[in-house]
Formats: structure tokens, sequence, C-alpha cells
């Protein structure tokens, strides 16, 4: 089996392309950068798989790395392929459409084409598919061939090495190997190590963002603002991890009333994944989690997507998911940085702004209310009592 | 880690419980009581990735320095730890930074600071002392024949502190006040309570973070008038009373480690900021 994988990132090196690896696929990667030069020069990357006392490498051989510019031979790349995974992030899928199409246009394999985008966007796989449609003859048979998003469980946090070194380059993420597509949607898919086909793809997605990434927000935006660097800190953290905890089980509640409770959930799915946040060995920064706020705080996403769905289906307003909104309201006006003297003029001058977009976005008054309401006790704090001792006196 | 060795009725779990979760987060740590052990000096190499050094006695600021020569990489450097123990480098350096600090003043002899008193009484401290010991308040030239001391006298302007006794703490940033009943005799007393940083307090604490280019580090404040003064700052304190203190040093520990393991200071802006000895 050919494969390709589009995106040389912490996802497609370190999730899609090391499954796709481990199938036998003979993989192609496309990308940008030092990275591509990397492994074209070495010919492979590695996978370091840790938990908590325990890792394993993988080596992942690369056939074939190609920049993005390089766009006939990705097209050839792809006319050949059984299989496309994309990971780029779902703003740039429309820049990567053209490569797609044109390799669907050079196709002389009877065999449908399936594309996967790992995006973490619910949309994902429907959207790359309408801008590859958008690319391609009106007459030509779309249809044919497969498009789905997919829901990753595996944490990957960071790309060690130097890509400008003769090296191979290391991806770090946990063992977790389990991915959801949507079944109907992808056509004669070859076997692959994790693979889950769903026929309900936007409760398996939401299942994964109101819980395990609202847990996941939630840590590390209280944890951003007690002054911890780490994921594995902050958990440890007894009020981190309660608030943590009471997040998730607010977006368990609202799915298990949407979707059923075996879907959502229960509380050794709750410990399990604490126990994925303990994860040392990953590393994981809180400015990493936290990173590009703006678009966790939309409306649909891990946060107030949850506390929407807590809202809808129990007529009751979440009591934590709005706070951890706020925490995030809070790291996107400082700008990632809680210890700079600027601070509180910055959460002064930025966040007023961003409670408004929040309220413009969401039209929900009672939550942007509580939101808002969170955000102010956080922001008083930091106008009168500088020191964060608990999250009581943050709120203060 | 290097750490002392405190009594048994004297032991702090911060400590130990940083140690024990850094071994949990997967860093091999070794502990080093200078003050218990025979070193051979020319046994002494590099062999950590990084140092930390807690203890500041004598021995083991001696032993530092043999190590950071050697090329160690030590938290908090070296340098900034032996300003930090001498107060009359540390005292100065935080003046130069704009840091309020009473009216200090040295001499080789008590007897120079006999016409300072006509202004009002002065600490007395030991140039290299720790934990308040040998810190006397003079208010007449008599009670200087008293003063103990090495060829170096330290003195201060008194100004009656607000209050209790004042700590500020900073760990990467975060910035903690305690305050607790002088002297703390207990435990319990020593993790006093904790009470509000102000704008201004919050300006100066990391005034003297930024002159001395560390991020770790205690401060003994005194509020007097309404004015802040600092009188001490030390490097690598117990942190009593600041809430989940093991956690959140372990936490900069860990970063600082990482930092290291990419080549770059233990300190972030160490480079620029370190201290010359």
């Amino acid at each position: 089996m050919r494969a390709v994988v589009i995106g040389a990132g912490r996802v497609g090196l370190g999730f899609a392309g090391e499954l796709l690896g481990r199938a036998g696929a003979k993989l192609t990667v496309v990308g940008r950068g030092q990275v591509i030069d990397n492994l074209g020069r070495t010919g492979h990357y590695r996978v370091r798989l840790v938990d908590p006392g325990w890792q394993e490498e993988r080596r992942v051989r690369v056939r074939r790395a190609l920049p993005a510019s390089e766009a006939d031979a990705v097209a050839r790349e792809i006319a050949r392929a059984r299989l496309v995974a994309v990971a780029v992030r779902p703003e740039n899928l429309g820049a990567i459409a053209p490569l797609i199409a044109a390799g669907l246009e050079a196709r002389t394999r009877k065999k449908p084409l399936n594309v996967i985008a790992f995006e973490n966007a619910i949309d994902a796989g429907p959207n790359l598919r309408a801008a590859v449609a958008e690319r391609l003859p009106a007459d030509f048979r779309l249809e044919r061939h497969g498009f789905s998003g997919a829901v990753v469980s595996r944490a990957v946090s960071s790309i060690l090495g130097d890509p400008a070194a003769p090296e191979p380059l290391t991806i770090l993420g946990d063992p977790a190997e389990r991915f959801q597509v949507h079944g109907r949607s992808l056509k004669a898919l070859p076997r692959l190590p994790g693979l889950v086909k769903v026929k309900d793809f936007e409760a398996a997605f939401n299942a994964k963002l109101y819980v395990f990434s609202a847990g996941h927000a939630t840590v590390a935006y209280l944890g951003f603002l007690k002054g911890y660097r780490y994921v594995h800190a902050a958990v440890r953290d007894h009020e981190i991890r309660m608030a943590a905890l009471a997040a998730m089980r607010e977006g368990q509640e609202g799915l298990a009333a949407r979707y059923g409770r075996k879907l959502a959930g229960g509380e050794a799915e709750l410990e399990a994944i604490l126990w994925r946040f303990d994860n040392a060995a990953l590393n994981d920064p809180v400015t990493r989690v936290g990173r590009d706020p703006g678009r966790k705080l939309s409306p649909e996403e891990r946060l107030l997507g949850a506390a929407r769905l807590y809202e809808e289906e129990t007529g009751k307003l979440p009591t934590m998911l709005p706070v951890a909104a706020a925490a995030a309201v809070c790291f996107a006006a400082v700008d990632g940085d809680p210890t700079g003297a600027e601070t509180a003029r910055q959460l002064s001058a930025h966040a007023p702004g961003l409670l408004q977009e929040l309220s413009a976005a969401k039209p929900d008054a009672g939550l942007t209310e509580s939101v808002t309401a969170a955000w102010e006790r956080f922001s008083a704090g930091w106008r009168h009592d500088s020191p964060l001792f608990t999250l009581a006196t943050r709120e203060r | 880690m290097v750490m002392p060795r405190h009594p048994r009725s004297k032991v702090s779990p911060i400590m130990p419980m940083v140690v024990e979760l850094l071994d949990e987060w997967g860093a091999e740590v070794e502990t080093i009581c200078p003050e218990e052990e025979l070193t051979r000096l020319a046994d002494v190499h590099v062999e950590h990735d990084l140092y930390v050094l807690k203890c500041g006695s004598e021995l083991a600021l001696s032993l530092a320095g043999a190590l950071h020569a050697a090329g160690a990489t030590i938290l908090n450097p070296f340098p900034v730890a032996l300003a930090c123990r001498d107060k009359v480098i540390a005292t100065r350096m935080l003046q130069a930074a704009g840091v309020p600090t009473p009216d200090t003043y040295v001499a080789a002899h008590p007897g120079e600071l006999s016409p300072l008193l006509d202004d009002g009484p002065l600490v007395v401290k030991p140039y290299r002392g720790s934990n308040g010991v040998g810190v006397h308040v003079v208010w007449d030239p008599d009670q200087l024949d008293d003063v103990a001391h090495g060829g170096v006298v330290f003195a201060q302007r008194y100004h009656k502190p607000e209050g209790r006794d004042r700590k500020i703490y900073v760990i990467g940033g975060q910035v903690f006040g305690v305050k607790r009943v002088w002297p703390a005799r207990t435990y319990e007393e020593k993790l006093g309570e904790p009470f509000n940083i102000t704008d201004e307090l919050r300006e100066i604490a990391l005034a003297c973070g930024g002159a001395l280019g560390i991020e770790l580090y205690g401060l003994d404040i005194i509020v007097s008038d309404g004015h802040p003064y600092v009188v001490d700052i030390s490097s690598f304190p117990g942190f009593k009373g600041v809430p989940d203190a093991s956690l959140r040093l372990a936490d900069y520990i860990y970063a600082a480690a990482e930092r290291v393991l990419r080549g770059e200071p233990a300190v972030p802006g160490a480079a620029t900021t370190e201290v010359s000895s």
C-alpha cells in the first residue's frame, strides 16, 4: 500500500505516519522547510511513545519526502496512493486541496482514494472534500473516493532534534493509537492499527472534545494562572485537578443526555484521562496546550461548546467550564505570560474586547455572563492581590 | 541536589517532596549533603546536568564554586548564590537596581558606626549571616562594644516595622507573601500566613530578581511608615508558607533542567545578567 502524509508536523508524523508505517505502507511525506529536508536526507524518523515508567521507540521509514511546492511530484504520488492522511491545521486545508485534486485527476488506479483529515475539527473531512471538489471538473466522480475527519486519541507533544542536523528527528507522544473516522464517508478502507469506524462522527468528535480536550484546556489555562509550566505539574495541584474533573464531568453530563451514557463515559474514563495528563515524559508545557485560545474559545469548541451542550441538555448553567473559559480569556489577554509586570494592565486593556467578541459570537447571554463574572473575579484578584495562592484568592 | 541536613526536629517536607516529584517525573536525582560527607577534592567533577544549590553553608558554597570552575551548571548560578550570601555585595547590587533598602554602612570596626547613632538606631548584622542569627538593634554607642565581627561590620538604618515579619518568595516570576512571628520557632510558625502582594511590592520583588539574574529567591521586607524596604535576599530559601511549594519548585527545577539539556542557560537570560564575583 502506498500512502501520502500531507503535513510533516507532530500529528502527521507522530500519529498518522507512524500508524501507516506500522500497517506496512510505503510512505511519502509532503511538507515544508527543514523537516522535509531532514526526512529526505535520513529516510526515516523515530516516534518515541512514553508512559510513566515505560517507553518504546518506533522507526518509521519514509520512502519519499517532498516539499509541497513540488505540486506535480506530489500529485503523482497521490495518484498512486490508496490513502492520504492530512494534518496541516484546519485553516490550511484550502491550501492543500489543489494537491489532492491534481492527484485525483492524474489517478489511473481503479481503487478509490481515501483522504483522512487528522485535524481535530469536526468538519475537516467535509470541508476538505468541498475544497477539493471546487478544483475538479464538474463531471469528476468524486463520490468514488472517501473523505473523513479523524478523532485522534494520541497526545503528541513535540518534535525533538535539529532538522538541520544529519540525525533523524524524534517525535514524542503517548502510546494511545485509537482514531475514529466516519465509516460511511470512506471507501474500501485498508486495515490500519487503531482505526475505528463510527456511524455518528459528530458524537465521537464531541465525546473527545468535551471531555478530554475540555479537561486538558482546563488544566492548561488554570495551570497557567497558577504559574505552572508543565501540564504534569499543574494536574498535581489539587485545586486544578478538582477543577479539571468538574469541567470534564460537566462535559460528560451534556454528552450523556444528548448521546447516551456509554459514549459520555464515567469516572473510570476521567481517572484514565488524568493519568494521561500526569505523563511527565511528554514534557508538555501549559503554553503549548493552551495556545490558540481564540479558536479554543469559539462557541462550538471544547469549553464553550461543552458548556452550551450542558446548558441545553440540563437547563442549568455549568459551573466550572465558564471558569476555565475565563482563564483562557486571561491567557489570551496576557499573551501567554502571567509573570510580566504588565499583566494587570494587559488584562484590563485586552480582556474586555475578548469578552465582547465572545458575547458577539455566542448569543447565549447566561453563559457569557458566567464567563464574564469569572473573568471579573480573576481580574479583580490580579488588580488587588497579585500572588495566586489559590484559585479562590485569585477569584476574590 | 546540594542540600543541608537538618536535625530531625527542623525537617521541612518541602525539599524531600521536590526530590520525590523530580524522581517521579523521570529525573535522576542525587542528594548531596556536604556537611555529612568527607569529600576528596580531587574527586569533585561535573557529573550531573544540573546542580541545585539549596544549601548555603560555607562548605556547600565552596564546593559549588569548585564545580562552577569545572563548568557545572548550578541553580541558582554560583556567582549569584555567593553574592546573596554576602550582604555587602547583595545590598549594593539591589541599591544599584533602584530597590529600596535602608541606608546601609560597612566598616572594619563597630566604633565607626558611633556618629550614625545620632540620627537613630541601627541594625547590625553579620555580613554573611542568615536566619536572623547575630542581628542586633543598636541604640547606644556603648552597645557597639558588644558587636561581634570578623573585620566586616554591616549596619542598616533601623526602621520600625509595621506588624509581623514579612517574607516574599519568588518562584519563576510568581510572587508570594508570607507573614510570620519573629522569631518563628515551630514549623507551623514558619508557615505563617499569606499576605497580599501590592503592585509596589511585586515590582520591588521582581526588580530584585532582575538585579541578580535569578528567578528563585526570598526577600525579607520591612514596611515602615508605609514604605517598604528590602533588608535581605536569599538564594533558594525554604519557601515555607508558599502553597504547593514543592510542586512549584519541582516544576521550576524540571524546566531549568530541560533548558540545560537544550543547551540554554538554567535561568532564562542568565547569560546576560550573570553577576561577576
